[in-house]
This record gives structure tokens, sequence and C-alpha cells, in this order.
């Protein structure tokens, strides 16, 4: 009776998982798979004058090393001073990168540029988005975007994004965000590919069907737009992806544009234990959104489903690390039958088409970016790849504990600027 | 091939602009004059690239197609998808519009002179001259970007007759004819088995054949109301499936050629040769793993010739495509065809990093999980890695042993004169087989001469090509073997057909005469095959020198009816329990319908299985109650005994009476009691 329920539970789980990863395969593929899907990521290919103005929102902690090229690339983008404004957001007990960030506005004044600020707050909770919230009402126009301390911003950004928003008429752009640094650690091949998919391909399938959690940087609101919307959770540990399902919930229209020309580089994280940090705090924050509620409010059930299916991934991918020893342990202790063995075969054949499809995403994301993937970056791949899983695992399992101990502060990501020396490599390895 | 079948990377000028013109083409409500004047412009563009800056015109040109394309598609598309109809709020959706119609203002200011200018050179007095009509032009066709033409009023009509045709052709006299025989028993004896043990055979399965075929059989029988005796027997009930598998591959075979061609004509004549050559209706009609793996075939096949190669349908005819390998085996002979086709379609796509690596990916997940069953049984490897073709291994069967042992047979006697295709192929349709292999060098010299253009040629010549090699490579090559070549030859002659009555006149009335001759000719030449009783199509000359309806088609014969009464009288006068000799065909019969006769074994099993040998009829003569015979089942014992294994069946038939027998033209069945 047992065995057979055992048997049972390995069959359903085998199937399910087979459906779950045969899924993700395809949203991993969409843009790629359909032709016009791909011609729509694209950005245009001549930019309208400047239009709309914006404000900057650089929300900054710890950031002493890297927050002066930051500012200097953010206001020596092309795109004309008067419509720029910049704000650098920071704690008040941050004094470091208060410190930095006024020398190089100091600077800047020298030079004759007068749009950048510093916004400074002293109330709890000291995160991302109560830094953005206490900037929100400073900001003066149309359009706010947000950039991470650590990005590499490409020049040509505010163009596209005027162009696109005044093409199209879209209130909220996401544009696409590349971490770069993918020879850096064992981890990092891996950490890239999933950037790489998830900006390239499956935010679009997110945006098309209308539920899309968004990412944390280089998104662009109308400003009236997020007035209208309180500003961000700050509470929540993935206020990005939580805004993103409000604003579909309203049944916004989100464009995401992935032009592999003007992503927005970022750096892995760079050792394991931050890695697990924010794949932790992600986790967490998905979890939180999903217990807020506001996927239930999407208007129609193929959002609420997507909105669901996203949200819940980390406790399926916790669930899925105690699984994977388990049912390996069924198949070799228990002896189980033939046939039923060959249903656990299902999901070990999707996770090859999974690492098969990684790998020429490598190809995909090198050739896009000048690089250039080696036959030893796959093999180092094939072997990071299961440690990688069960890392993810671990820290969705972290969450799931952290969820329920309430432990909802920050842990916050270190940045080096390691992706900084890889794109000049690449650059000059181009030239 | 010469041909490396891994694409290189994309040389993104052709493809973006391939790939715009096929979206372009698959827009939905567009008459087909417009899309002919769109493509040329379409195709000047040049595509897009990360990497190369591109020149603005194309940029506005790509731009403009798109913004109209999506206009188009969300204006009708709001009632239908509710997704849509949420997000796109009222505000939006006008001045979308707008903008739409600004873009293609503005791109018709910069290129449309362009485009009308290339319009206007290559059909210039279509406005101007209406009544004096032009020679008309064929559609634009490409094999390789898949530009088919539409299907049209007459290819629909072609096709519904086509599929008619199949059904009447195969499935009047269905149970009646040909004979059932041995391996239409193996196969369903396995399903039987499946069902009713779930085991993949009620004998040692030694990997003789990959499993498929016969869990689609099983697949099929089960969830029949009366199962296995729902068409009268277990055979009858295999036969009705592949009847529903030939108007599938009908269907399948039908769209192949006419996306090969571009022809409609091409289409038809292959169909006809393929529903009605007495060769196919005489094995398609046979429980047969052929017939199975030639659809899985044809569906990969067709898979790789959607109007878009995406990823997805990539993928699902890689899948079919190993789903064919585990049907049957041989379906191997036609993989470098599908590669090269693969290959040509994908090369310079945007996905075709995706494509080219996940289609053999697919195609090796069913082989995989085939594999993975005999590693988990522990029967992949012999015991010892011991491959000693003379030595078979004792204590466990192994999957590679007997691949390795079908790989080394050489007994092929083909050309000569006792040789299948003298005594079995030719005689059932000498024309089919003849003019096929003429058309299949035809195509493959029409390919060759013109790659770029002929692509549809190259691949149905290929095709042809690569599974005669099989035939005539030299190895064991049984009756059946035939089958899937039929299809292939009928599609090479349905091809060549079409390109020998292919001419484009200026003169009204020389194309008015064309068009009839196109018609005319291949419809004489099939009244004729079908009036002629030398073809034996739809009439044939007896014995006695009268025409009359050809056997497939005769009611006057019931070649089954036969073994339906020696069954009968089985039943009648032999006690269940005894142990009988038989073949394969009638395992069913006695073994799924009450009362069963549960030591009834064919002669085959009876001499090899050690389980039926040793412990049963322990190898001695007197453990033989009857023996029930035909004279195909003494010729293939007579075959079967190069080393004596028959012997002792033998020796039980010499020392029996006959009991029952019913003899017509050169079949005979008979019953013996062994005394």
């Amino acid at each position: 009776m047992i065995v057979s329920i055992i048997y049972l539970v390995l069959i359903v789980v085998s199937v399910l998982l087979t459906v779950q990863s045969a899924h993700v395969l395809y949203l991993m593929l969409y843009t790629w798979d359909r032709a016009d899907a791909e011609r729509r990521a694209r950005a245009p290919e001549e930019f309208l004058p400047p239009q709309i103005s914006f404000s900057v929102l650089l929300p900054a902690r710890h950031e002493e090393d890297v927050i002066q090229s930051t500012i200097e690339r953010v206001v020596r983008a092309n795109y004309p001073a008067e419509l720029l404004e910049v704000f650098v957001i920071c704690s008040q007990d941050d004094d470091g990168t208060i410190k930095k960030a006024e020398e190089k506005i100091d600077d800047l004044k020298r030079k004759g540029l007068r749009n950048v600020r510093v916004v400074v707050f002293d109330d709890k909770p000291i995160n991302k988005p109560h830094g953005l919230n206490t900037a929100l009402p400073h900001t003066a126009n149309q359009v706010v975007t947000i950039f991470d301390a650590e990005d590499d911003i490409h020049p040509e950004i505010f163009n596209l994004v005027n162009t696109v928003m005044v093409q199209e008429k879209v209130r909220v752009v996401q544009a696409g965000v590349q971490l770069m640094n993918y020879e850096s650690n064992w981890y990092s091949t891996l950490n890239v590919l999933e950037y790489f998919f998830w900006f390239k391909s499956r935010l679009h399938y997110h945006a098309h069907f209308g539920s899309i959690p968004l990412g944390g940087n280089t998104v662009f609101f109308a400003r009236e737009l997020l007035l209208r919307l309180g500003g961000w959770d700050d509470r929540n540990l993935t206020e990005d992806a939580d805004m993103g399902l409000r604003i579909s919930a309203m049944g916004e229209r989100v464009r995401v544009v992935y032009d592999d020309r003007y992503v927005t580089k970022e750096e892995t994280p760079p050792t394991l234990g931050h890695f697990i940090r924010q794949r932790t705090r992600w986790s967490q924050g998905f979890m939180q959104t999903l217990k807020k509620g506001t996927w239930k409010k999407m208007p129609t059930r193929k959002q609420r489903w997507l909105a669901f299916y996203v949200l819940v991934f980390p406790r399926g991918q916790a669930l899925l690390g105690i699984y994977l020893p388990i049912s390996l342990g069924m198949i070799l202790i228990l002896k189980v039958p033939v046939l039923i063995a060959l249903c656990s075969y299902l999901p070990v054949l999707l996770l090859a088409a999974h690492f098969l499809v990684q790998a020429v995403g490598l190809y995909e994301f090198t050739g896009a970016h000048g690089l250039e993937a080696s036959p030893k970056a796959i093999a180092r791949m094939a072997i990071a790849w299961f440690p990688f899983q069960m890392v993810l695992a671990y820290a969705a399992l972290r969450a799931m504990r952290r969820e329920m101990l309430g432990r909802h502060d920050w842990e916050k990501t270190q940045h080096v600027g390691a992706h900084r020396a890889t794109t000049e490599e690449a650059e000059s390895r181009v030239g | 091939m010469s041909d490396n079948p891994t694409p290189p990377r994309p040389a993104a000028v052709g493809a973006e602009g391939r790939k715009a013109a096929a979206s372009k083409s698959a827009a939905p409500g567009k008459k087909t004059t417009a899309n002919k004047n769109a493509a040329p412009g379409k195709n000047a563009a040049p595509g897009k690239s990360t990497t190369t800056p591109k020149s603005t015109e194309a940029a506005r040109n790509t731009e403009a197609a798109k913004s109209t394309a999506t206009s188009k598609s969300t204006t009708p598309g709001k009632k239908t998808a509710p997704g849509k109809k949420t997000t796109a709020n009222k505000s939006t959706a006008p001045v979308r519009k707008t903008t739409a119609n600004k873009n293609a203002a503005t791109s018709k200011k910069t290129t449309a002179s362009k485009n009308t200018a290339t319009a206007k050179s290559t059909a210039p007095t279509k406005g101007t001259e209406a009544p004096a009509r032009r020679p008309r032009r064929r559609p634009r066709f490409s094999v390789e970007r898949g530009w088919f033409p539409p299907l049209g009023a007459k290819g629909r009509v072609a096709l519904v007759v086509s599929l008619l045709t199949g059904l009447l052709t195969h499935g009047y006299h269905l149970f009646r004819y040909p004979l059932y025989l041995t391996d239409e028993g193996i196969y369903m004896q396995r399903a039987w088995s499946l069902v009713r043990e779930t085991s993949l055979s009620p004998y040692t399965y030694d990997y003789d054949h990959a499993p498929l075929g016969w869990i689609t059989l099983a697949g099929w029988v089960f969830p029949l109301p009366k199962q296995f005796e729902t068409f009268g027997n277990a055979i009858n009930t295999g036969r009705f499936l592949m009847l529903l598998v030939h108007v599938a591959a009908v269907y399948l075979l039908f769209e192949i050629a006419r996306r090969l061609s571009g022809s409609v004509l091409a289409a038809t004549v292959t169909s006809f040769l393929f529903n009605v050559s007495p060769i196919a209706v005489y094995f398609q009609r046979q429980v047969l793993l052929d017939n199975l793996m030639m659809l899985w075939l044809l569906l990969s096949l067709f898979m790789l010739l959607r109007r878009e190669v995406t990823i997805r349908s990539v993928f699902g005819g890689g899948m079919a495509l190993g789903i064919a390998l585990i049907t049957k085996e041989n379906a191997i002979f036609f993989v470098p065809s599908f590669m090269y086709l693969l290959y040509r379609r994908v090369k310079g796509s945007a996905s075709s990093r995706f494509t080219s690596t996940l289609w053999p990916f697919a195609a090796a997940a069913p082989i995989g999980a085939y594999v993975t069953y005999a590693l988990l049984k522990n029967e992949l490897l012999p015991s010892g890695f011991d491959f000693d073709l003379n030595n078979p291994p004792a204590d466990h069967v192994s999957l590679l042993y007997t691949l390795w042992w079908q790989l080394n047979r050489n007994q092929g006697t083909l050309f000569s004169h006792t040789g299948l295709l003298q005594t079995s192929w030719l005689v059932r349709d000498k024309y089919l087989l003849i003019a096929g292999v003429c058309a299949m060098v035809m195509c493959l010299w029409i390919g060759m001469r013109d790659r770029r253009r002929n692509l549809g040629f190259l691949i149905a010549g290929m095709l042809a090509l690569g599974y005669a090699f099989y035939l005539v490579r030299g190895s064991v090559v049984l009756d059946f073997y035939v089958t899937p070549l039929i299809p292939m030859l009928a599609l090479n002659l349905g091809m060549v057909t079409d390109r020998l009555l292919k001419g484009t006149f200026a003169n009204r009335f020389m194309r008015g005469a064309h068009s009839v001759t196109r018609v005319a000719v291949p419809s004489f030449v099939a009244i004729l095959l079908l009036a002629s009783p030398a073809s034996g199509y739809l009439v044939h000359t007896n014995t006695e020198g009268h025409t009359q309806i050809a056997d497939q088609y005769q009611s006057k014969i019931n070649l089954t009816g036969m073994q339906h009464a020696q069954i009968a009288w089985v039943r009648k006068h032999v006690p269940p329990n005894s142990r009988i000799i038989m073949d394969d065909d009638l395992w069913g019969e006695l073994h799924d319908v009450r009362p069963f006769y549960p030591y009834a074994h064919s002669h085959w099993n009876a001499s090899s299985d050690p389980d039926v040998r040793d412990k049963l009829f322990k190898k001695k003569w007197q453990y033989v109650d009857y023996i029930i015979m035909s004279n195909k089942m003494r010729r293939s014992m007579m075959l079967n005994n190069g080393d004596g294994r028959e012997n002792w069946i033998l020796q039980a038939l010499r020392n029996s009476t006959r009991v029952w027998s019913e003899t017509r033209g050169n079949i005979k069945l008979e019953i013996y009691r062994v005394q």
C-alpha cells in the first residue's frame, strides 16, 4: 500500500516536473520561437528628437567605490542636460557615499552641470524602496527611472526610451539588464544566462500577456503613474516585481526592450555568500508578494495564473531541492519497476534540454556582445550545473525559513565593479 | 552527404528579410495580389543585424511593416483575445492606429517609389491594360523560405478526393485481403501481451525491434469496447488502425508533395499512386511497423515544411523522427535527407542555433528512452561485453548484441531470380517501381543541377535514394521491407510529372491548351492504369485468362475466410489443452478468444525460445499434439532450419495425419494431428 502510494507520487511529481520545465523552456525560447516577438523586442533603429524629461533615481548604500563613475555616466548620457535630473539617494548613516557623491556634484558644478542632487533620508526602514519613495516627491520631470549604483548604462538609453514612449504611447518601459562577467567564477556563467534568457525572452512573454514582474533598474515610469500608485511598497523585498504586478493589475501596458546593443550592464554577486543572500531576498520577496495578493486583483484568469506561477516558483524550487535527492534515493533503494523508473526519465530529459539550451544561449549571448564562448566555458557550465541548481534550491529554502521566522530585513549585495573590467576588455577585443 | 548539416553563424542579411517576408505572407486577411506586390520590396530590404549598423531606409521599411502588422492584428484581435482586450485599453488603441498610419505613410514616402517601381517593372500592364491578360505569373515559391502557394479551391478538392480514394482503396475489402501474415500476428500478439500481461512480449523480448509500434497498437486496442475482437479478430482490429494511419498519411504526403513542388498536380499524382498502386494496397493494409513508422516520418517531414520554421515545430519534427526510429529502425535511412532539409531551412535564421541543436536532441530523446529501458533491465550490454556472433550470450538478451547481430547479417538475394524483386515486388506493381526509380534519378538530377531553386526535388530524390540504398545494400530483406519506399517513389513520380508538364506560354490559346494538357495527360495515364489488366490496379487477368476485378477488391475472393475456417475447425475438434504448433497469425485467435489455447505456439518460438522449446515441448516430436499449417509456414520452416532447429517439428509433421485442408490458388491451409 505504502509502496504503491510512493510510486504514484513518483509518477505524478515526475509528470508535473516535466510539464513545468517544458513550459519554462518554452518561455526561455519565446522570443526566438516567434519571429514577431523577436522583432518587437528590438529597439527602434532611428531615434526621435529628445522630448521627454527624465528624473533619474540612483539609490546607493555603501557604494563609495562606484558612485562617482555612475553619476558621471548618467549625466554624460547622450541626452540634453535640461531634460535630465539625477537624485542620489542615501540614508543618513552612509557618510562615505554621501561624501563621494557631493564631491562629484561639486566637480560637475564646476563644469556647469547642475542637475544632480543628493537626497538623504533618516527614517526606517533603510532599504531601496523606502529611499525611492523619499526621492519621488522631489522629482519634477515626466518620467522617473531607476538605476542601481553599479549599473553601466548605455549613453543612448534615454534617446531609446524617449523614442519608444513617444512612438508607442506607452507609460512604462523596461529596458534590458544584462550581467556581463560570465567568466568571473563558477556560477557566473549560469547567472549571466539567467539574466539573458529572462530579459531577452521571458519578460516579453509576460509583457505580452499583461502580467509582468519588473526588474529593479533601467525601468521607466510615467511620474503621474507612480504617484497614482503611491510609490513603492517599502516592506517588500522585491518592490520591483510587486510594482510590475500592480501596474499590470491596472491594465497598463508595459513595453519591454531588450536590444543587445543598449542593455544596462551589471555584474554577478562577487562571492557565493552574496549570491545566496541576493537570491534569498528575491525568493522571499516573491513569497511576500504572493502573500500580499496583488496578483489576485488582475483582470483575467490568464494574468492571475501567470503572476501566481512566477511568484510561487521559489517555493517550487525549494520543494524541488528536497524532492530530487529523495526521489533518487527511492529509485535506487526501492528498486522501482522499470515503467515507473522510465517515468522519472522524463524530467532528466528536460534537464538535459535545459542544459543544451543554456549552452546554446551562451553562444547567443557572447555572439551578441562581441565576446567569444569557449568549449571550456561550456565544460565549466556543465560541472557547475547541478551545484548551481542546489544553490538556488538552498536559497529558496533559506527564504522560506526567513519568511516563516518573520525576518524581512534587506541583505544587501556588494558590488566591486567586475563587469566594468569585463566590458572594457570586451570592447577592446571587438575593436 | 557533402553538405554539413550544422549551420554556420547567422549571416543576418538574408535571414531577416526572409523572416519578415514569411510573417508578412502569413498575415491573415491579405489578398494574394497584395502579397505579390509586397514581396519584392521586402525581399530587397536588407536585414537587421545586431552588430552591423543598418541603412535607414531598411529600418523604416521594416518598422513600417511592423507597425502595420501590429495594427492589423490588434484591431480584429480585440474581440477574440481576452488578454489583449484588457491590456490595450481604449485610450491607447486609437492612438496606436494613428501612429501606424503615420508610419505607413512615411514609409510610403521613402520607399514606396522604389516598391512601385519594381512592381511596375515586373508587371507593368496590370493596371492600364486590364482586358489583355498577361501570362499569369506563378506564385512565388521557395521550399527554403517556406513560400508555399496557398492550397486554393482546386487543391482542396484534390485533397478531399485523395483522402476519399485512400479510404476506399484501403478500406474496401480490408479484412479479406491479403491473407493474415506471420508478422501481423507477431505485432498483435505483442500488443496483446502489453494489454493483458503488461509486458512487451509473451515470450522473451530480445530487442529484435524497438517496441513503440506495438505499444501504439496496444494503445489503440485498449480503449476499444471489445478490445482485440472489436473488428472480429486481433489482426482485423490492427488493420483498422492501419486504415486510419493510411488516411492520415495521405493527408501528410499530399501536403508534403505540394510543399516540395509547389504544385497541386504533383500532390494529386503522388496521392493517387500511394492510394491505388496494388503494391501499396497490399502492404499498407497489413499490420506492419513500417506503416506506423511511415506516419511518424511523414509527420516529421511535414513539421520541417511548415511555413515558418519555429523552434516548436522543429522540436516536434525531431520528436516525431525519434518516435519513427523507435517504431522501426529503418527510418534511419531517411535521416540524412531530413538533416539536409533542416539545414537549408534554418540556415541564417535568428533561431538557427537553437533549432539545429534541439532537433537532434528531440530525435534522440525517444531513442534515449528505449536505451534507458534496456539499461534499467540490465539488458543493454551482453554479459562480459561478448559480441561474438557465433556464440550468442546465453544468460540474458541484449539490445546492443542484437543490433550488432542485425548489422552483420548478409544474406541478400534481392536481385537473383528467386529474389523478392522478381518474385514479389515487380509482380505486384512493376510500373510504380520502375518508373519510380527513373523518377528518383530525374529528381536527383534536377535537384543537383540547381540546389538552390530545386531543393524540393533534391529532397524527394534523396529520400527515395536513402531507402533504396538500404534495400540493395545486401543485407536481409523481407517482403514487406519495400513498404516505406512506396510513398517516396510516388512522391518522386508526382514531382517529375509536374515538372515534365510545366511550361509557360505567352499565347492565350497555348496557355489554355497547356492547362488542359496538365490535367488530361495524367488522367489518361491513370485511366490506362486502372483499365489495363496488365497493371493490376483495378482489374487483372486471372489464371484462366479472364479479365476480372483485381484481388484486392474482388468480392468473390475471401482469403482470410480460409483462415477463419481453419480456426473454426480447431475450435470444434481440438481440445484447449492441446500442445499446438502453428504460425503467429493465429496467435490472437487462440489466446484471446475463449476457450483459450495456452499451449499453442508458433514454430518460430517453438524452435528458438528456450521456455517453449525445452520446457513445453522438450524438443521432442512426441510432445506435439497438433500442427496448424500453411504452405507459407512450411516454406519458412525450411528456410529457418539452417542449423536444424526445426528438425523435431518437421519430424512431428512426418509422424502425423492430415485431418483438415483447404486449397485456393496457390494458398493451402492444413491441420495435422500428430500420432
